[in-house]
């Protein structure tokens, strides 16, 4: 029986504030030595109270804005309450009720075709610390005492709440790249998933034939976009078994185990805690007056779907190629630099996905810490539709700039380039020195043997090889047969 | 001389004007605490040489030219809920027992920064709840006009030191009476400021959206005195608003009843009010008729049918809430467990006593699923509607005169018995931490017995300096309350 795949996701997002939600320790958390960064708010020593980092309430707007959420006045935060090591208030302070980004939405492509998720809400809230546990695998099981570090509690975070309304593995990914994307282009997050700073839950049902909706299963754990396309066909396929085979799902949160690509049990519906939920009277209702959130409004920068529509419009890229330069905010700042500085726009189309794409990956690093100035690598691919220099060239001057961090012109100048073309004399003079290097082929060409042409061929490439390319090849061709005859 | 008869503004003068010095002053106060507070067990931590310190400190800087601040050389005690650098801060609870903060909650800051000195922690109720300072760990306060009665509470230690003249001023907190109650039972002025008036910052939290820090003096002008140093804003707590006071002990120099149109609370049965009670409130009238004002009826029906069940299930949910962070891990009493759940159970069992175990238990039911819909929702609707009718009052009167409390100070070990009839006793003080507004309990002299009675006095939200001037002008025809004489041996 086909049964329709429904997921709806929750993501969570730490905001790129310098200092915690509710007090004023550092967020630089990665690395720091535990406990580090802690102070009597959040670590809730008795008669301090919150206050409000009005900065993350600046960025979750911002996130909410580019989600085309309405933004709400006057919202208030709540404390869920639940007893555990992580969390020193006892209660996290979070938005439930009343949060500050309702409805929105966020449009995605999928398997080549454009779709629309809708969202519930966009909320702020503070995140717990980090239990330690000293067993091998790190697990709380056999654990004989548990560390705890709260460099990581108070940290900002805006949780993003989707519909579910996505029915593929594709279509969730699609939907995460798309938000990270986002929160990177408004310098909203990190959006890493790796370290934490984007952080996935996933529901997911089945919808039967007759369109009545699954058992809602969440899974948790999940750290990579590679995890959740796992996690989810896993689970689908679950799923499907126990239907098939003619059993009942239970509603429950599963654990996703990366290792051996299962998901497991943690806890059931029956189980779910009540977290007594209650508005949080240290803090004062939030303040976003329309005159605020128009602001904000006024200062987001073109939003990365319509800066990739307008590429394929304004650029003649196709949506492939301009959904590859603009994934990144900073990589279609480079590709329009080096268009204003006269490469045309395919051409630096190309040299961005593949000369210096080529770059980065080789040595892991990001376009921000590209060395190449945009102008120059821009000037470099004018020369090359100029006729100026060779591709090949074109591709030398770029490694030593990169390499050797050279400006344009002394890098065009070590590579020989700077004199522009070979051509006439000095072309021939490269073609005699071929010529005495290779006597034989010259003497089997002259005396009509080169029946194939090869030799001819092969001498054509010894030229352009002592040329660096720089020589026109049809030029070379027809200079070759005038001094063969 | 005679230090402990001196207003806390006599004093500050008398420093300014080198009359005397502020240690004279300091090693005075602390030699009464030491050679009397062993009849009343009012002050639970004496901090003998930061107190010294602190004043040789202060004299120093005065004969180096630095002028003094309006509270040069105040001895004062805090309650022992408010964080004190340093100094044991227990909330009478063997929670907190031994547990010193590193920092001065922001009222006690601005007292310092002002010129006062602390010169000791007072006792109260355990975590501020209750009405009579019999439940802390450090034993139960006794009341300095009569020892035979509690000192009201939960700021009972506070009270009774300014009765028993060992501060002319101290401070306590006022959730639901705190203050304002064991100040009607140890016979001096004790006041609640509107909330959002003084930082919380610093007061070990009771009930978030009810507390309020309050100052208990000998006479009002001490009051607005300290209402000058303690109400201001701060960037600690954004609940403490931010806007431009105005000058409190000014507000005295012109006071006027004249014209204005004061409010009596009926609606309630006289014959529930002890008889003295019942007489100070016709007293104050008179005062307030005889120096111009206009005597009108108030009715508050909404008010005095639901005030005490809004105000216990606002202020249990909240401090269910606010006392969980006492698990045993960073700070407090710890009891080991042989996993998280029994180390916490352990903890908390061990730490909190009777009625604050019996307070988180009914608070963490008022917020579970199905009872905060039935209770906890319509207690805050209803308390909306206790602002609205106070709103509505106070558009037609500039105050309201009413009891703090129907009872004369209770016999010692009297309510422990029955804790309703103690909840129930609250009726008139809760409605000002309800509806936020300033309230102020002012002596109206005392029985034949030498015990004190008392009436309240509201006024609009942050009308506090209002309140002071009407408090002033009462006060000079009822006489303010002296400090008792410990050498006479009492009831």
């Amino acid at each position: 029986m086909k049964r329709e795949v429904v997921i709806g996701l929750e993501i969570h997002l730490q905001l790129k504030t310098k200092t915690k939600l509710f007090c004023g320790c550092s967020t630089d958390y990665i690395g720091a030595t535990p406990n580090s960064n802690v102070c009597p708010i959040c670590l809730a020593v008795p008669g301090t109270l919150p206050v409000i980092n009005d900065h993350a309430v600046d960025l979750a707007v911002k996130m909410g804005l580019g989600l085309h959420c309405d933004i709400q006045d006057n919202t208030r935060f709540h404390r869920k309450h639940y007893f555990y090591a992580d969390l020193p208030k006892a209660y996290q302070i979070t938005q439930y009720e009343h949060a500050i980004a309702q409805g929105g939405y966020l449009d995605i492509i999928a398997d080549g075709k454009k779709k629309r998720v809708r969202l519930d809400h966009l909320h702020l809230e503070e995140d717990a610390g980090k239990l330690v546990h000293p067993t091998s695998d790190g697990r709380l099981s056999g654990a004989a005492y548990s560390l705890v570090d709260y460099n990581r509690g108070g940290m900002p975070l805006s949780e993003i709440v989707s519909m579910p309304d996505m029915n593929s593995p594709a279509e969730a990914i699609a939907y995460v790249t798309q938000i990270r994307q986002l929160a990177r282009y408004l310098e909203v997050s990190d959006g890493e998933m790796e370290s934490g700073s984007l952080r996935v839950d996933v529901n997911v049902s089945l919808r039967n034939a007759d369109g009545s909706l699954g058992t809602r299963v969440e899974l948790k754990n999940i750290n990579s976009l590679k995890s959740i396309e796992r996690a989810l066909e896993y689970e689908i396929a679950r799923q499907n078994r126990v239907l098939d085979e003619g059993g009942t799902l239970v509603q429950e949160t599963r654990l996703w185990d990366d290792a051996a690509g299962v998901t497991r049990s943690m806890r059931s519906k029956e189980g779910a805690r009540d977290y007594r939920y209650y508005v949080e009277m240290d803090l004062a209702p939030i303040d976003a007056k329309p005159e605020y959130v128009e602001k904000i409004r006024a200062s987001l920068p073109e939003m990365p779907w319509d800066r990739r529509d307008r590429f394929v419009e304004r650029y003649g890229l196709t949506l492939e190629e301009s959904q590859q330069i603009t994934e990144q905010r900073e990589m279609a700042d480079y590709y329009e630099e080096m268009v204003a500085a006269g490469a045309p726009a395919a051409k630096a189309a190309n040299w961005a996905r593949m000369e210096v794409q080529r770059l980065l990956r080789e040595d892991g690093i990001d376009i921000a810490s590209f060395p190449v100035p945009a102008k120059e690598l821009g000037a470099l691919i004018a020369k090359v539709e100029g006729r100026e220099l060779s591709n090949t060239q074109a591709k030398d001057v770029l490694s030593a700039m990169y390499g050797e961090k050279l400006p344009l012109k002394e890098a065009m100048k070590k590579c020989g380039a700077s004199g522009g073309r070979l051509t006439g004399e000095a072309l021939k003079a490269v073609i005699e020195k071929v010529f005495a290097a290779e006597p034989e082929a010259v003497d089997t060409i002259k005396k009509g043997a080169d029946k194939k042409g090869a030799k001819a061929k092969f001498l054509q490439g010894l030229v352009m090889r002592e040329t660096r390319g720089s020589a026109d090849p049809a030029e070379v061709a027809r200079t070759l047969a005038e001094m063969l005859k | 001389m005679e230090f402990h008869k001196l207003s806390a503004r006599e004093i500050a003068s008398g420093v300014k004007e080198g009359r005397f010095t502020a240690e004279e002053v300091v090693l005075a106060a602390i030699e009464r605490v030491k050679k009397y507070d062993g009849k009343y067990n009012s002050i639970v931590t004496l901090c003998e040489d930061e107190a010294t310190a602190a004043a040789v400190k202060a004299d120093e800087a005065a004969a180096s030219g630095v002028e003094p601040g309006p509270l040069a050389g105040v001895p004062f005690v805090v309650k022992d809920n408010f964080c004190t650098s340093g100094i044991e801060t227990a909330c009478g609870s063997k929670m907190l027992r031994g547990w010193r903060p590193h920092y001065d909650a922001t009222a006690v800051k601005y007292m310092k920064e002002a010129g006062a000195v602390l010169i000791g922690k007072a006792n109260m109720d355990e975590f501020a709840m209750g009405s009579t300072t019999e439940s802390s760990v450090f034993g139960p306060t006794l009341n300095p006009r009569d020892t035979g009665r509690v000192p009201g509470g939960s700021s009972g230690g506070s009270a009774a030191a300014v009765a028993a003249g060992l501060v002319p001023v101290a401070l306590g907190s006022d959730t639901g009476g705190s203050v304002r109650q064991p100040a009607a039972f140890c016979g001096v002025q004790g006041m609640k400021p509107s909330y959002g008036q003084i930082s919380r910052y610093g007061i070990v939290a009771y009930a978030s959206s009810l507390d309020q820090v309050g100052p208990l003096t000998r006479n009002i002008g001490d009051m607005a005195l300290l209402m000058d140093v303690l109400a201001k804003e701060d960037p600690n707590d954004t609940t403490c608003d931010a806007y431009e006071r105005p000058s409190f002990s000014g507000a005295l120099e012109n006071a006027s009843l004249a014209g204005k149109k004061i409010a009596l609370l009926s609606g309630y049965e006289r014959g529930s009010i002890e008889k003295p009670l019942a007489d100070a409130i016709d007293r104050a009238a008179a005062i307030a008729r005889d120096a111009g004002a206009e005597i009108v009826e108030a009715r508050l029906p909404i008010t005095m049918e639901h005030t005490v069940a809004c105000y216990y299930m606002i202020a249990l949910g909240d401090a269910s809430s606010k006392l969980a962070c006492y698990d045993g891990m960073r700070y407090g009493h710890h009891a080991d467990g042989k996993n998280l759940s029994e180390m916490y159970k352990k903890s908390r069992m061990e730490g909190f006593g009777d009625e604050v175990r019996r307070r988180i238990l009914v608070g963490t039911c008022i917020l579970t699923r199905g009872y905060y819909e039935n209770y906890f929702v319509p207690a805050t609707k209803v308390r909306r509607m206790i602002a609205d009718e106070f709103r509505e009052l106070f558009k037609e009167a500039d105050a309201l005169i009413c009891p703090i409390i129907p009872s004369l100070a209770y016999k010692r070990g009297l309510v422990e018995e029955d804790p309703v009839r103690m909840y129930l006793g609250d009726v008139f003080t809760t409605i000002a931490n309800l509806a936020g507004l300033p309230s102020m309990s002012l002596n109206m002299g005392f029985t034949s017995d030498g015990l004190p009675t008392n009436v309240q006095l509201l006024a609009p939200r942050f009308g506090d300096a209002e309140l002071l001037s009407y408090a002033s002008l009462m006060e000079k025809a009822a006489g303010a309350p002296a400090a008792v004489d410990p050498e006479k041996e009492g009831r």
